[in-house]
């Protein structure tokens, strides 16, 4: 798998540890809807730490910091902040993570989902992400995201090997090929050789998508 | 009132500037320009056994900045980026300074940024500018540094962490891209 390549008319890379992924899979999928195509969803983990910095918290208190500059966290706790009204206008609790989770499993679970049930896949991102972001969801557990599958109406017979063969493998490929074509963080859609990176970007891809009639629009969060 | 903070070394603020404007005026809103001196941003250059994160930061970096070049050319704007960033205190203190409508100094001054690649921490540049603006108040180029470092912490209180960023009631936005909640918001009030 290509990551810049897709048969489909765009290609959509989430992760569930991170709340503008979150923020962005309901218009995302309205704006699938709309056009009544598939988009190609695909899984990026994110590695925050290399980045970020790493943390963890307990109780609401930071235990443990380490590589956070002051920055950093004013940006974080924005990120938080803003993510979480988005996500209450959706309807959705959206709670800090405690820590920076390993999400590799869930994310393999979306490429299972692809190659066995693609009409389940909306099915499973909201049986994954709204009870994440609530706090009910240990996604490091394989047998939490095998509940997850079968509560979204994908059979999860054969997921175990798929994820430590097959599905590693795939997704391990694909999260090498990133950064040399330009790709960084969640949600980051792919039209074409270009690449954007946000859900500010819906009101331009949509426009595309429906053939770049009328004047071409700025970015902006659609409420 | 809706309080907008801005950089003039940011291309995000840059490219915000006439939408804000334009939804202000569509409103009949009462607009409130404020500085904030962002941290500069340059690209980082590939190193030589780049780590994760150092190939994260400059990727995103390069990518930021092909972003607004594609929405600058949506508003008619060939945005070119200087080599190098730089900062621009003096004229962020001027707007700091300004008691009358600041519009047309901070068209210039994004202008001159961005265009031009002037320096607008140079006092002649920036007194340049000045002159060429109706009347702005009582400006004290002298003075517009201590003005600007008045103007920070008040913003850093605030927590503003970047520009633009957008104040209003007790919400405060990053990114033009919430223009649409705040035009809900300004509706509502």
């Amino acid at each position: 798998m290509e990551v810049l390549k897709s048969d489909a008319p765009l290609i959509v890379y989430v992760d569930v540890k991170s709340p503008y992924a979150f923020v962005s899979i309901k218009p995302t999928l309205e704006l699938e809807k709309e056009l009544g195509v598939e988009f190609d969803w695909r899984p990026l983990t994110l590695d925050i730490p290399s980045y970020l910095g790493s943390a963890e918290k307990r109780g609401g208190k930071v235990i443990r910091s380490e590589g956070r500059s002051q920055t950093a966290w004013n940006t974080i706790r924005y990120s938080y902040r803003d993510a979480r009204r988005y996500a209450e206008r959706q309807g959705y609790i959206l709670k800090g993570t405690e820590k920076i989770w390993d999400t590799r499993i869930a994310s393999i679970a979306i490429l299972w989902v692809r190659q066995t049930a693609r009409s389940r896949l909306s099915n499973f991102f909201e049986v994954v992400y709204p009870a994440f972001w609530r706090r009910e969801l240990d996604v490091e557990d394989i047998s939490v995201v095998e509940n997850c599958l079968e509560n979204a109406g994908v059979s999860s017979q054969g997921f175990r090997e798929f994820e430590s063969g097959d599905g590693r493998t795939l997704h391990d490929n694909l999260q090498k090929q990133f950064h040399a074509k330009g790709i960084y963080g969640v949600p980051t859609y792919v039209i074409g050789d270009e690449v954007y990176f946000g859900r500010e970007h819906l009101p331009y891809l949509r426009w595309h998508l429906k053939g770049r009639v009328g004047p071409t629009p700025d970015i902006a969060y659609e409420i | 009132m809706l309080t907008v903070f801005i950089d003039f070394n940011s291309p995000a603020s840059y490219l915000a500037f006439e939408p804000t404007l334009q939804l202000v005026k569509r409103l009949g809103t009462t607009l409130r320009w404020k500085p904030f001196r962002t941290t500069l941003q340059p690209i980082p250059e590939k190193v030589p056994n780049e780590s994760q994160g150092q190939s994260h930061r400059r990727v995103r970096a390069l990518a930021r900045e092909r972003t607004h070049i594609h929405y600058a050319k949506l508003q008619g704007i060939e945005l070119k980026f200087p080599v190098a960033p730089s900062r621009t205190d003096l004229a962020l203190g001027v707007l700091a300074q300004c008691s009358k409508n600041p519009e047309n100094f901070i068209r210039k001054a994004f202008y001159a940024y961005w265009h031009n690649h002037f320096d607008l921490n140079d006092a002649n540049i920036v007194s340049e500018i000045i002159e060429q603006c109706e009347d702005l108040g009582d400006i004290n180029i002298a003075q517009a540094l201590h003005s600007l470092e008045s103007a920070q912490k008040f913003a850093e209180n605030a927590c503003i962490i970047d520009a633009p960023a957008y104040m209003i009631g007790e919400q405060l936005f990053i990114g033009r891209e919430h223009l649409p909640w705040i035009e809900e918001i300004l509706l509502s009030t």
